[in-house]
């Protein structure tokens, strides 16, 4: 697949639940420092004992999300992985594995932060998601 | 004794340069005033006592209470609308009129003219008396006001000893309606002196208010009785000061009545003055300024609180078995001077470890009308037992016995509430310092703050700590030395704060022991003040600097730098420092040249270049502070690294407007980074004055949008923080037709985008882009209206108009139709209609017409606006647009990687 461009990038970021306040100037400017990675069948995206440094955006293929021996999702074109990952490099509970071959969009979370201290507007949209979630969280 | 005369003539005498003119005529108008008050205050009782039966008493009690209330309940709504010398001039003029109509009126003994008096003397208390001390608070500012407010009272208390006593001498010499003529001619006297003030130069009461009005508007009715339902402190509050004015005015029934049996006439009416006038002014005034603060001290917010109902105890205890005019005067001596002494100075205490809002609106509501209710309360109590159950006045004071037994009861609660509440604000450490210091010289409260001083909580123990240092009159250092040896950093940095300030040279080895054992790289919270302490107490301080400059612990040595006196600091020394691959050190060689001042540019240059922030940050404050124009390119550099933005902005505001200028041409230059070119206006904002508003008005004419949003929202911040520059109206009447012509161009680019309503992909991309686009020019525009019309009410119409309320909507385009200037309307105005009004407009008012898909794509891929070119192309691409192919490849090389991508990807 040709790498994509800016618009389909941001088209791309814009299932991303962290982002869905920011508007497309702003996802624009995430998505200049979004990479497209290519991950063949079986290889492992994240490991339940490692730190979690990026966000994965899957653009093409099925990743395996897997805890123990027990598969609990087949995530698809579309889903995020790591979505916290910007925020809490603690890793998580559970694998990734391709299962297809993949195509993600990978933030990585030094490039993110970068962004952000240059682009008040988006730090202060993330933060109002961010809160949102907790109220809901607490809500229920 | 010599040290509180000392303070005493201080409090009182401490009149300054340019203070004289305004100290005199406000003591003088005080004086006259209060003069006026205690001779109608006097004459009015008496009349009433002296020609009324005393079962009328209680009525009048009940009548003053509601109707006086209501009375005051109205001037403050009239004169909340008027300037404060209007309500003076309105009130004086009124005052002295019904003044001398009642004079007139009592002479025919009509009975209804005595219970007016009486009304009308609660009301010419709060009309003239309060607005005195208003007209104080709009002429000394807060630091004098602290000094003066104590000349003022004496004038207060002088004027209340005059109208008394002149009450006492003359009555029986011009009777008492030639003394209400005389009081107005004194209320007279007043407005001359009122008069003179306003010639005073410096005085300006033309804006200043007569009665403010949110105390109105900061309550309702129902969150008080939920906040009173809630807190057990508050309910212990409002019994106090129910029983307080319960008993009020039983007391002074008990009074008027023996007195009326012992004096007749103009007899009855000199006593009252002397009673009121100069013995309760006197006893009162004694009370205030040489007991009140002591017995506080003494016996803390509890035992002040028992005094009241203790010895209202005594003195009805003194009725009951000694009925007479001499025991019932103690009695109401006694209530009246520790009603406004002691006790009121125990109830300001009360509230204060209540949080701040809760503490502003109940003691507002206290004040208006449980004060009030109280005093109406009071009299209905006394007519049921003088008038309907016959209990005698010398009998009430074993009813007076009940209430003040109960009254010691909620005192003894209240002082628990309160050590309660401030045990818990302690623990949150929440108690606002500035406003509990006196409370804080309560024993109790200080009981407290030594136990939490000395707890295993570092941050309370290191507040209770600072709370104690401050408190005056109370000696920190024995609780101070005993925790030198504490294991908490944070409190062992309080002590030597406090030895340093007390200047205590004991705890210099627990000092120098803390700076052996810092650590290079650590950040102890007890170095520094350690530091700071030894250096300002030890005797060999010179060399002891000097050897600390070599410390490995960057803050031991930064500390021991601040007090080397510049000539001792040679280039050498600096150079050593700098060139240090230990970063603590270069940090160092930063500071020290600020102590240099040019001699060190070549190393300050490096050090402002530093890859490390903590080394960087030091530089550029110390460029701020030496504010030569060589350091000027490496500061702006270092505006693109966010942790350095920060100091870095701070050092260019330091240069001042004199490179205002500069930054201007920097923020235009296209070929500096455009996220340094953003961060300019921010700079020249910092720099607040007119030099700098020219040169972001200057700046508006840039060509990139991001670039104009950052100087228009730079400008609307500054307009906010300093209204008085000056932004050019005609300048900004331009800018703002600019920027509503912008979002006419954009409202016609974005209509052929809002008719593909099931648009996906790029398109719906570009159709919410451009929407955001219309958003963002609107407030752009709104925030230019800001510059040229008042601040706070145009982003108050924004905001109205981005809401949903349509009320507020109609609001706001009435406070524009009724503020913005004709011409500015004429293209305003319809910009906040429906977009089919928006589109005639902009072809009536600019000519703009209409697009289609094809055109507005066209002129969207010509806009130079990096984002939306990318998305007209994506769309283009997307709707295979060949027509527009010429557009798209004209832009190859010309409009950033992204686009060239895009261009590189159009099928050929």
């Amino acid at each position: 697949m040709a790498e994509l461009n800016i618009v389909e990038k941001v088209i791309a970021l814009e299932a991303v639940d962290l982002f869905k306040n920011l508007s497309g100037e702003q996802l624009s400017r995430i998505a200049s420092i979004a990479h497209q990675v290519h991950i063949a069948p079986g290889r492992t995206i994240l490991e339940p004992k490692r730190e979690v440094d990026s966000l994965y955006v899957i653009l093409d293929g099925e990743v395996a999300l897997v805890r123990g021996a027990e598969m609990i999702h087949t995530a698809k074109q579309g889903e995020v992985l790591g979505s916290w990952a910007l925020f809490d490099p603690e890793p998580m509970p559970v694998e990734a594995r391709a299962e297809t071959d993949v195509l993600l969009l990978k933030i990585a979370r030094g490039d993110f932060y970068d962004l952000l201290s240059d682009n008040m507007q988006i730090t202060a949209a993330i933060f109002t998601t961010l809160v949102r979630r907790f109220r809901q969280l607490a809500g229920s | 004794m010599l040290a509180q005369l000392s303070r005493f003539r201080r409090s009182f005498l401490d009149v300054r340069e340019g203070e004289y003119g305004r100290t005199l005529f406000v003591s003088l108008y005080l004086m006259f005033v209060l003069f006026a008050y205690y001779i109608l205050k006097p004459v009015s009782r008496a009349l009433f006592v002296d020609r009324m039966d005393p079962d009328k008493l209680p009525g009048l009690y009940m009548l003053i209470a509601p109707v006086g209330g209501l009375l005051a309940y109205v001037y403050s709504r009239v004169t909340m609308q008027i300037s404060l010398k209007a309500a003076v001039n309105a009130a004086t003029f009124f005052s002295i009129g019904f003044t001398v109509l009642m004079g007139y009126l009592i002479k025919f003994q009509w009975v209804w003219t005595y219970y007016v008096f009486n009304i009308w003397v609660s009301m010419f208390s709060i009309m003239m008396v309060t607005q005195g001390w208003v007209l104080a608070a709009n002429v000394f500012n807060t630091r004098e006001a602290k000094r003066l407010y104590g000349m003022l009272g004496l004038g207060s208390v002088i004027g209340a000893g005059f109208g008394g006593s002149f009450t006492a001498f003359a009555v029986t010499l011009i009777g008492e309606n030639n003394l209400i003529y005389f009081s107005a001619l004194i209320t007279l006297l007043a407005y001359l002196m009122f008069i003179g003030l306003l010639r005073v130069p410096g005085v300006n009461l033309e804006k200043a208010k007569a009665h403010e009005d949110e105390p109105e508007e900061t309550f309702s009715f129902g969150d008080i009785m939920r906040d009173i339902r809630h807190y057990r402190h508050l309910q212990v509050i409002v019994g106090i000061v129910l029983l307080t004015f319960i008993v009020d005015v039983t007391v002074e029934y008990q009074f008027q009545v023996f007195a009326k049996s012992q004096f007749k006439g103009r007899e009855l009416t000199a006593f009252m003055g002397s009673f009121n006038g100069i013995y309760l002014n006197l006893v009162n005034f004694v009370f205030q300024f040489f007991l009140t603060a002591a017995v506080v001290r003494w016996v803390g917010v509890g035992g002040v609180l028992q005094i009241m109902p203790i010895t209202i105890s005594m003195t009805s205890l003194g009725i009951f078995f000694a009925p007479g005019v001499l025991s019932t005067s103690l009695a109401r001596l006694t209530e009246a001077a520790t009603r406004y002494t002691f006790n009121r100075t125990g109830m300001e205490l009360l509230y204060l470890p209540l949080p701040l809002d809760l503490r502003n609106r109940t003691k507002a509501f206290l004040d208006i009308f449980v004060d009030r209710f109280g005093r109406g309360f009071g009299g209905l109590f006394l007519q049921v037992f003088t008038v309907w159950l016959a209990v005698k006045p010398r009998e009430l004071s074993l009813v007076i016995l009940f209430f003040t037994a109960s009254w010691s009861v909620l005192a003894w609660m209240a002082q628990r509430e309160y050590l309660r509440s401030v045990r818990r604000r302690l623990e949150s450490r929440t108690l606002d310092f500035e406003e509990i210091r006196i409370s804080v010289s309560d024993p109790a409260v200080i009981a407290l703050l030594e136990s939490t001083a000395r707890g295993d909580n570092a941050r309370q123990a290191a507040y209770a700590l600072r709370l104690l240092g401050e408190t005056e009159g109370y000696d920190a250092m024995p609780l101070a030395t005993s925790l030198a040896g504490s294991r908490l950093p944070d409190v062992r940095a309080r002590v030597f704060s406090l030895a340093a300030q007390a200047a205590d040279e004991s705890l210099l080895p627990q000092a120098l022991a803390e700076i052996r054992n810092a650590r290079a790289g650590a950040t102890t919270a007890s170095i520094k003040p350690a530091v700071d302490y030894a250096l300002a107490v030890s005797p060999e301080r010179q060399d002891l600097a000097a050897r600390l400059l070599n410390h490995p612990s960057g803050i031991v040595a930064e500390a021991a730098l601040a007090m080397q006196p510049a000539d001792s600091i040679t280039l050498e020394w600096v150079s050593s420092m700098a060139s240090s691959p230990d970063v603590a050190k270069r940090r160092l060689a930063a500071i020290a040249l600020g102590k240099l001042g040019d001699t060190g540019t070549p190393l300050l240059h490096s050090l402002l270049a530093d890859g490390q922030v903590s080394v960087a940050e030091a530089a550029l404050t110390t460029a701020g502070a030496l504010r030569k124009r060589v350091y000027l390119e490496y500061i702006v550099q270092r505006l693109a690294d966010s942790q350095l933005r920060g100091p870095a902005l701070d050092a260019l505001a330091s240069y001042g407007s004199s490179i205002a200028g500069t930054l201007r041409d920097l923020l235009e230059d296209p070929q500096l980074a455009a996220n340094i070119r953003r961060r300019i206006p921010r700079a020249l904002e910092h720099m607040r004055d007119q030099r700098a508003a020219d040169e972001l008005m200057a700046a508006l004419s840039v060509p990139d949008l991001t670039l104009r949003a950052a100087v228009v929202e730079a400008l609307s911040r500054l307009r906010r923080a300093a209204p008085e520059l000056n932004f050019g109206p005609a300048a900004v009447d331009r800018e703002i037709l600019d920027e509503a012509k912008r979002y006419y161009v954009l409202a016609a680019s974005i209509d052929p985008f809002r008719q593909q309503t099931s648009a996906t992909g790029a398109m719906r991309l570009l159709a919410s882009t451009l929407e955001e686009r219309l958003t963002e020019t609107l407030l752009r525009l709104f925030q230019l209206l800001g510059l040229r019309y008042p601040a706070a009410e145009i982003h108050a119409a924004h905001r109205a108009l981005k809401g949903r309320s349509s009320e507020d909507h109609s609001a706001a385009i009435e406070f524009l139709d009724s503020v913005v200037d004709r011409e500015a309307k004429r293209y305003l105005m319809p910009l906040l209609d429906d977009h089919a009004h928006v589109l005639e407009r902009a072809k009536d008012l600019f000519g703009i017409q209409r697009h289609t898909l094809e055109s507005a794509l066209r002129e969207l891929i010509r806009s130079g606006d990096p984002w939306l070119v990318c998305c007209a192309i994506a769309v283009a691409a997307e709707l295979k647009m060949s027509s527009l192919k010429a557009d798209v490849l004209a832009l190859e090389g010309k409009a950033g990687l992204e686009v060239d991508r895009l261009v590189a990807a159009w099928p050929n």
